[in-house]
């Protein structure tokens, strides 16, 4: 020990620096013996190409997402042909829920479409004409196959004062809709350009199709929860238990990421009904909100009524600070639907 | 690495720590092993068959429903104390920079100590973490397949199971040679740590980086969130060695911890507190005083005031009283120089750095959520249940490699050869 203390610093030294020289050679042949391309693919989970839609995605993938489609196709048609017996033992054969349930179960049909090549999908919403009564949420919940007692709803609705748009001063729980002095914003996945969530998935089980649908594997979640700290809008929700569906009520056009039966602890969101838009459809919101506040086309077409509307009336985002560049669209229409009586009268004041 | 050259030794040594660890030792040594087994077990069975039933039993009952988080708050106790544990397992790698690197042959003597606690820590986080994703099995799979270079949790991960590594290791080669009462190479000593010192800093550093940097949670969207978790990492791992010291010195017979040390860990200890407050007041300063930000100011008064959750100002103020009483006591030679003070002053700096690092560095960040809820989070007794299981397992591992390592240091220090110098 005397003698280490003697010698010591010089020692250290020289060595450390040999041991210095040794790290800093294996890395440096390590890294220019690495697969360049594959070191790319790591380093770039999101493309430029991709977000753009200029590219699709390769061939073998694809198959792979459809084989896992038939795969699930199989497993749910199982299960819904479980529950439905399970149905019709306790109601009787002749039973309409008993009818409704097999009929379901029949039509159950998990596709693996692809992207449109050149497509880019965007929402806009016309905040002048929403009255805030939540039908979206709801014809969102039954289209999407979201569970029914955990209040999954990817749609969230807040009511807002005309003054300001505070997202603190907002209420998600109100119960009497119009009012006036108030105006309605739901709120789902914007679906952005840049997406935080993307970015945390330690897994790239979420990523951004080549028509600009962020979708979930939730094959490949591991449950982490990470993506919804990092989501700015609160728009993903987590499966804290078995998701519980009625069959009588079971949507059976499932696309494989979108409302495919879930799994428990996994997370999901809005995919913009890719069951219906990667099939030329419309999202159930758009079709059922009855003022036809929403409209959902691809930026792409000149002709779509998202690219008139943001040159007409011109469009705002939320949380622009956040820099996600979503692509869900919010405007204020020309008219507005909800109480027009007293609005008129005194719009001046109420500024 | 130098364990290989010496193969046929090597095997001896994990002999050696097997039979020192678990076949040897008092009727109290073996009460408390059994305690922590029990208790491990009983929060793996609850983990197992009711956390995690729909997962590994697929049953429709159970789940994490269980838990008080929700889409508000998704990260709960098991995350909070994660981030404690992080903190406290740096402390092995700073006592053997301490001793290998500069020299101090006080700090030598106990550096595997140090070493020890960063494995039992690490443990506990990696369970901690375990219990806390949703699909445990799929996450093991996927995240050496598909790391997302992007994601800060895979070089979360990677940086602890890392750290993990070197600490054993580090542990094993110590073992190997005390217990033959000879000195570590430095053959080993200077590549080891050249190694693992960017690690101790590393661990905090992408822990803090994993929320640091979120958009969405303007509580933890600072710069100053990852040097805070640095600068009370730096105090409570500290004050749980010094702890341990004192009780060793106190009740092992023999066992002699030189003052030097206890002097030199109150320093790191009371300069990293004085940091850590420093940046409270700071960051209290930042959004108290202009701030305008509505969400950032309604998250840090969850936080200072607890409006809607009261337990968060308690933890706060508990961590800036006590976190202020400990440097004060610590600036007194009366208490710092004798060892009650010593123990008190440690006890004091875990408790206030426990209520800094845990519940309150996390769940403002949520409360009120992007949407502007107030979506409250109290752990249910399940999470306790788990989260008491998971640190048996850390403080089952602590207890056996710990007395291995004390009984390797006797034998090189205070028995054999090294006790001459």
């Amino acid at each position: 020990m005397v003698e280490d203390k003697a010698s010591g610093a010089g020692l250290t030294r020289r060595e450390l620096l040999k041991a210095m020289a040794v790290v800093g050679g294996a890395s440096t042949i390590s890294f220019i013996a690495i697969d360049r391309e594959k070191l790319r693919a790591v380093l770039k989970p999101v493309s430029l190409e991709e977000i753009l839609g200029l590219e699709a995605e390769a061939s073998a993938d694809e198959s792979e997402l459809e084989r896992k489609a038939r795969k699930k196709e199989e497993e749910i048609k199982k299960w819904c042909s479980r529950e439905a017996e399970k149905i019709c033992s306790a109601k009787g054969g002749d039973s309409p829920e008993c009818k409704e349930a097999k009929r379901r179960c029949s039509m159950v049909k998990v596709k693996a479409t692809p992207a449109k090549p050149g497509v880019r999908f965007a929402m806009a919403l016309d905040i002048n004409k929403c009255i805030g009564c939540r039908r979206c949420a709801y014809a969102c919940v039954m289209e999407n196959n979201q569970d029914r007692e955990m209040h999954i709803e990817w749609i969230k609705v807040v009511s807002v004062p005309r003054e300001e748009f505070e997202i603190l001063n907002t209420k998600l729980d109100y119960t009497k809709a119009p009012e006036k002095n108030m105006v309605y914003v739901p709120m789902a996945c914007m679906h952005c350009e840049d997406p935080p969530c993307v970015m945390v998935c330690p897994v790239r089980a979420t990523f951004k199709e080549p028509d600009g649908i962020v979708v979930i594997d939730y094959d490949r979640c591991i449950g982490c929860r990470y993506c919804i700290t990092a989501c700015p809008y609160g728009a993903r929700r987590f499966n804290w238990r078995k998701p519980t569906i009625p069959v009588t009520e079971l949507n059976p056009n499932m696309h494989i990421l979108g409302n495919v039966l879930r799994q428990p602890h996994v997370t999901e969101k809005c995919t913009w009904c890719i069951q219906r838009s990667r099939d030329g459809g419309v999202p159930a919101c758009v079709e059922v909100c009855p003022v036809g506040a929403r409209s959902f086309g691809d930026l792409n077409d000149p002709e779509s009524p998202i690219r008139r509307i943001i040159e007409e009336y011109g469009a705002f985002v939320l949380r622009p600070e956040a820099g996600t560049k979503p692509r869900f669209f919010y405007y204020f229409g020309p008219a507005r639907t909800p109480p027009r009586e007293e609005a008129s009268g005194k719009s001046g004041g109420e500024g | 690495m130098a364990a290989r050259e010496y193969g046929g030794g090597f095997v001896d040594t994990i002999k050696y720590i097997v039979s020192k660890g678990l076949l040897e030792g008092s009727r109290a040594y073996y009460m408390a092993l059994l305690g922590l087994v029990l208790m491990a077990a009983y929060g793996v069975y609850v983990w197992v068959f009711i956390q995690h039933a729909p997962v590994f039993l697929k049953s429709d009952y159970g789940g994490m429903m269980l838990t008080g988080m929700s889409d508000s708050v998704p990260w709960g106790l098991y995350i909070s104390f994660f981030i404690f544990w992080v903190g406290v397992a740096a402390a092995g790698i700073v006592f053997g920079l301490a001793g290998y690197v500069f020299g101090h042959k006080g700090f030598k003597k106990v550096a595997v100590l140090g070493e020890v606690q960063a494995v039992a820590a690490i443990v506990t986080v990696l369970s901690l973490i375990m219990v806390d994703i949703g699909r445990p099995l799929r996450a093991m799979i996927l995240m050496p397949q598909l790391p997302n270079l992007h994601s800060m949790l895979d070089w979360d991960f990677m940086v602890l199971t890392g750290y993990l590594i070197l600490n054993i290791i580090g542990f094993l080669v110590t073992v190997h040679y005390y217990r033959q009462d000879k000195p570590i190479p430095r053959k080993f000593l200077v590549p080891f740590m050249i190694i693992a010192s960017p690690f101790a800093i590393g661990i905090h550093t992408v822990t803090a980086f994993i929320s640091q940097a979120l958009v969405a949670r303007p509580y933890w969207n600072s710069p100053l969130l990852a040097p805070r978790y640095v600068a009370t990492a730096f105090a409570s791992g500290p004050a749980i060695l010094m702890l341990v010291l004192v009780l060793a010195e106190k009740y092992i017979k023999g066992f002699k911890v030189d003052d030097d040390v206890y002097r030199k860990t109150m320093l790191v200890m009371v300069g990293a507190l004085i940091i850590g407050l420093y940046f409270t007041f700071s960051e209290a300063h930042e959004v108290f005083w202009y701030t305008t930000e509505p969400l950032k100011k309604a998250q840090f008064e969850e936080a200072f005031y607890g409006y809607h959750l009261g337990y968060l100002p308690v933890m706060m103020m508990l961590w800036i009283g006590l976190g202020a009483a400990a440097v004060i006591l610590a600036l007194i030679p009366k208490v710092r120089n004798t060892w009650p003070g010593r123990l008190l002053i440690a006890v004091i700096t875990i408790i206030a750095v426990i209520n800094e690092k845990t519940m309150s560095i996390l769940v403002p960040a949520y409360i009120p959520d992007p949407l502007g809820r107030y979506i409250l989070y109290y752990p249910t007794p399940l999470e306790y249940a788990i989260t008491l299981g998971m640190h048996a397992i850390g403080i089952l591992v602590y207890l056996v490699l710990a007395k291995v390592a004390i009984e390797v240091i006797m034998t090189h220090y205070f028995r054999g050869s090294g006790a001459h110098h």
